[in-house]
């Protein structure tokens, strides 16, 4: 197994405060070249930008809150392709204040 | 979760694009709008790099530097999405956003998972929205949010610690808090309406 630098796209624009260069054990590459290099590009794609809210998101989250879901097999399998084209999609439903944004 | 995703090891390349609604934002909160969000994360390689390049180059040689349209976005987004092995969009309160621009939304998924086998969506919101979900999505897993106790605990044990005015706070109080919140907070939810007919619920 390789041990490569892990970037996604969830990170975009040139800040550290998403999931940015986090080391992961498998050649995982994934580098948004435009977020980086065309600043006038992204605003002209979209005036909304989610990377100042997930940052919030994350300040605000405590750890280990919400771990229950990523042990269901419903997320396990909705994760792993498992269930297939029918299963490509998960609702996580509930009222207001639950905690469904702050899901870890 | 996005973060578990960021994480987690997994065998192929995955890329993650998200996206939040706010009531706050409604008006600006259009489906192309969030299509362009959702897209600018995604494009990461390839014809559709270039491809986005030359629309901005040509749109800012035109008055007024036009912006895209749903349907050129759109086209993008699939090109985007089959240039990678597995894509996750996860889109946060659904309910937040009007209901003309959700349903755009929705059916502008729906289109995106047609052509990608590799992509997986994650969807938070109200119950009432799991109605449309389920009409665009009908195999689409519902699982249910209500706070947990050991949850509850967990947040109430961190904010104390931050607790600036620790003075006031006594020992008696700490156990109170710990013991009657959790037991309020469950109980405020217990009676969840099912509101997916469609959809598999998980117990």
């Amino acid at each position: 197994m390789d041990n490569t630098t892990y970037r996604h796209s969830v990170s975009i624009g040139n800040d550290n405060v998403n999931c940015n260069n986090v080391t992961n054990s498998h050649n995982n590459t994934v580098n948004n070249i435009l977020a980086d290099e065309n600043p006038e590009i992204m605003k002209w794609l979209s005036p909304l930008d989610s990377r100042g809210k997930h940052h919030d998101v994350r300040t605000d989250r405590v750890d280990g809150v919400g771990n229950w879901l990523l042990e269901t097999n419903e997320f396990r399998e909705w994760r792993s392709n498992g269930g297939g084209a029918d299963k490509a999609v998960l609702f996580c439903s509930g009222n207001p204040g639950v905690g469904k944004t702050h899901l870890r | 979760m996005i973060d578990d995703l960021c994480d987690g090891p997994c065998e192929k390349e995955v890329a993650i694009a998200m996206f939040y609604c706010d009531f706050r934002d409604q008006r600006e909160q259009t489906a192309t709008n969030i299509v362009g969000d959702i897209l600018k994360q995604l494009v990461v390689r390839g014809k559709v790099l270039e491809d986005v390049q030359k629309a901005f180059q040509k749109a800012k040689s035109e008055v007024g530097g036009r912006g895209l349209r749903l349907p050129d976005m759109m086209q993008m987004l699939k090109q985007a999405v089959a240039t990678l092995p597995q894509v996750f969009i996860c889109i946060d309160a659904l309910d937040e956003c009007l209901p003309k621009h959700l349903l755009e939304l929705l059916a502008s998924l729906k289109d995106t998972l047609q052509g990608s086998r590799g992509t997986r969506i994650f969807f938070t919101g109200r119950p009432q929205v799991g109605a449309e979900i389920a009409r665009y999505f009908t195999g689409s897993v519902l699982v249910p949010i209500s706070p947990k106790a050991h949850d509850i605990e967990r947040y109430l044990k961190k904010k104390l610690e931050m607790d600036t005015e620790s003075d006031a706070m006594s020992d008696t109080l700490r156990a109170d808090i710990l013991r009657v919140i959790p037991q309020r907070i469950s109980g405020m939810y217990v009676a969840e309406p099912a509101v997916l007919t469609s959809c598999k619920i998980l117990h």
